[in-house]
């Protein structure tokens, strides 16, 4: 296991640096002691942590699924079948954890929306509690969505809803049909555009967290700004997002 | 997750759907999107000049039965109310009325935007309406 990034969670010792092995007693990580290689009872540690990584969002996914791959195997059932009972359900535990860090990690929405929601995002609640301020005040609440993109979806949902009548009723709109075609065309490159711009931005969250862990100190409203950006466009991202499959899903049936 | 009752009968006979010029004097509109899930909401409301009461209202929801159920209900509830009782109505009070489950209460806060979207375009319309009127109020 040279060059994983496992070698240096058991060099650094997670978050319970104080705690042992249960076995040998020595300090242990997050999955296996690295002095005796017992398996560990899970602990709650975030994916990052798990997976011995910085709140980063670039990764090297090579890595990543490499690191996925032995700890598979290391946590591998049937390898564990000669030890104890106890031993076998951490095994299983620590699996299905690794599989969901592992399938979260990877995908690089998923990662986004999960490192916004440790570092305390919450979409839902945000939306409602902009609402309650709008109320209290007589204001109008901002909307988190351009207008212009909301127009425009909701004007590509009357399309699709017209041809879906349309083929319901056994009748061929090739106009139509050609129309939402190109529409998809767009959204697709648009889709693309978003990511571009997102990974401009992981860019951007990753140099802050890595002046952090070189001491600089990182304002509050900075960490604050980059989360909104973060937001905004993974808010952008998700009606693109549905727009597409909405579009597929009319175009192929 | 199953749905009330009533969601399902709004969703299955949606009130007031339907659209109104956008154009008109009379005419507020909000269009309102909630991200999470890639909903868009568009409410229209028609106002009577003289008594300031809703008295026409439509909406068209391209989401899931509790976005339509919300917003349907919305437009049955503004309907007869001056515009000022209509900024009354709150999220919870669709939540209770559909109700709808914990994760569906994103579907009622849209309902109210839609509805303070809609009620703030038709203001702003009557102030760029009276122009000297307002010059004066300030």
């Amino acid at each position: 296991m040279t060059n994983s990034s496992l070698t240096t969670i058991t060099a650094k010792a997670a978050p319970e640096e104080t705690q042992s092995c249960w076995s040998c007693g020595t300090m242990r990580a997050v999955h296996f002691c690295a002095a005796c290689g017992k398996v560990q009872p899970p602990v709650p540690v975030d994916y990052f942590t798990f997976f011995g990584l910085p709140r980063k969002l670039n990764l090297d996914i090579s890595r990543l699924e490499k690191d996925f791959y032995e700890l598979s195997r290391k946590l591998h059932p049937d390898l564990s079948a000669r030890a104890s009972s106890q031993e076998q359900e951490w095994s299983l535990q620590q699996s299905s954890l690794l599989n969901d860090a592992h399938r979260t990690l990877k995908d690089p929405i998923r990662r986004t929306q999960y490192l916004l929601q440790l570092e305390g995002v919450e979409l839902e609640e945000q939306s409602k509690t902009a609402t309650e301020q709008a109320r209290s005040a007589g204001e109008l609440k901002k909307q988190i969505v351009p207008p212009d993109l909301l127009e425009e979806v909701f004007e590509l949902n009357m399309q699709l809803e017209e041809l879906r009548m349309h083929k319901k009723m056994g009748e061929d709109d090739p106009a139509l049909i050609e129309e939402i075609g190109r529409q998809k065309l767009e959204l697709e490159e648009k889709q693309e555009a978003l990511l571009r711009e997102l990974k401009d931005h992981w860019e951007t969250w990753d140099g802050m967290i890595q002046r952090q862990q070189n001491g600089q100190p990182v304002s509050e409203e900075e960490r604050k700004q980059e989360r909104g950006k973060l937001v905004d466009l993974l808010n952008r991202r998700n009606y693109i997002r549905n727009l597409v499959r909405d579009v597929s899903e009319v175009l192929e049936n | 997750m199953s749905y009330s009752d009533k969601v399902i009968d709004h969703y299955n006979n949606p009130r007031n759907v339907g659209s109104m010029d956008k154009s008109s004097a009379d005419v507020g509109t909000g269009l309102v999107g909630a991200p999470e899930c890639g909903d868009v909401m568009k409410l229209q409301i028609k106002v009577n000049r003289e008594t300031n009461v809703i008295e026409e209202a439509r909406f068209k929801t391209f989401g899931c039965g509790s976005a339509i159920a919300s917003s349907s209900l919305a437009t049955e509830w503004v309907k007869g109310k001056t515009v000022d009782e209509a900024l009354t109505i709150k999220n919870m009070d669709i939540v209770k009325e559909l109700s709808l489950p914990p994760v569906k209460i994103h579907c009622s806060v849209l309902a109210e935007d839609a509805i303070r979207a809609a009620i703030g375009d038709w203001k702003k319309k009557q102030e760029s309406a009276k122009p000297v009127a307002s010059a004066v109020a300030q």
